[in-house]
């Protein structure tokens, strides 16, 4: 029997995201912008998404004058990370 | 990058697989800036000691390599504020204290040595300054740029910091030099900066 995907995961833009948080400590709104390729507001609604669903934390503050957004992915979003690679994995072992 | 919903179990390992290897070899192009700055300054100041000592026949211009940090640290300061904003991940962040932990023994046994040949005021001070320090740093050296190389995935990096560690201490043994021996500081500083000029040039 297939593990179910994690539905908010499952998607190429928010995939995208905890990818790039899965390996750094935090990233600000331009880096995974850049990353991503996505549109700002795009991206901007699924990290909202994301946030909402306690996978990251968004964290507004400044950098010199200028506004800055930093992300991080919380424990339990890596631990939802890590189970759908392994969920993933599993589908592709068995096909 | 839109949303679709429609992602095939192997779609969705592609596009971690990809996201991950493009957002790491951008923090690794990111950190070449500063092994650039910092092998620039290497060279730098191993030939303006090497010039002033062999100029004046005083190896007390070494002190001058304290002025590097000082010179260093700002400028890479400043780099930092007036480029994009790049993450650690564990690989910028362990070559990072590397360098940091070679910078803070490189600094801490060259004080002491100087300081104590300095205090003492031994006829052999100078020669002694010479002879303790060179040996160390150049291991230190050799370390942390092969350990570099190793978190890079890199062997031509780890043979950078052999051919500094070992090659440098073999040449600085049997050539018996003294003033010379800044010149594999220069060496070591070139090798330092195209480091960095590999990682900016990295590939996925």
């Amino acid at each position: 029997m297939f593990p179910k995907l994690d539905p908010l995961l499952h998607s190429e833009l928010r995939l995208a995201v905890m990818s790039i948080l899965s390996d750094v400590k935090s990233a600000d709104f331009t880096f995974l912008k850049k990353q991503t390729g996505a549109t700002a507001g795009n991206l901007s609604v699924q990290i909202d998404k994301l946030s909402a669903a306690g996978y990251i934390t968004v964290e507004k503050g400044f950098k010199g004058k200028m506004p800055c957004t930093t992300c991080r992915i919380t424990e339990s979003g890596a631990e939802a990370f890590r189970k759908y690679v392994e969920a993933l994995k599993s589908y592709i072992s068995q096909k | 990058m839109e949303l679709n919903e429609e992602l095939t179990a192997q779609q969705s390992l592609d596009l971690i697989t990809k996201t991950l290897n493009n957002s790491r070899r951008d923090i690794t192009r990111d950190g070449g800036k500063y092994f650039i700055l910092w092998g620039i300054l290497l060279a730098v100041f191993s030939l303006i000691v090497y010039a002033l000592w062999k100029s004046t026949g005083r190896a007390e211009w070494n002190f001058l390599w304290f002025a590097m940090p000082l010179v260093g640290y700002p400028l890479s300061a400043a780099l930092k504020k007036r480029s994009e904003s790049v993450p650690d991940n564990l690989v910028s962040e362990l070559i990072s204290k590397t360098w940091r932990i070679f910078a803070v023994f490189a600094i801490s046994v060259s004080a002491l040595i100087m300081l104590s040949s300095f205090l003492i005021k031994d006829k052999l001070a100078g020669m002694f300054l010479s002879v303790s320090i060179t040996p160390s740093i150049l291991m230190l050296f050799g370390i942390s740029e092969s350990f570099s190389g190793i978190l890079l995935k890199s062997p031509i990096v780890i043979a950078g910091g052999l051919v500094v560690g070992i090659g440098g201490l073999l040449v600085y043994y049997l050539s018996g030099l003294l003033v010379e021996q800044m010149l594999i500081f220069t060496f070591a500083g070139i090798v330092l900066a195209l480091t960095g000029v590999l990682m900016k040039n990295q590939k996925n």
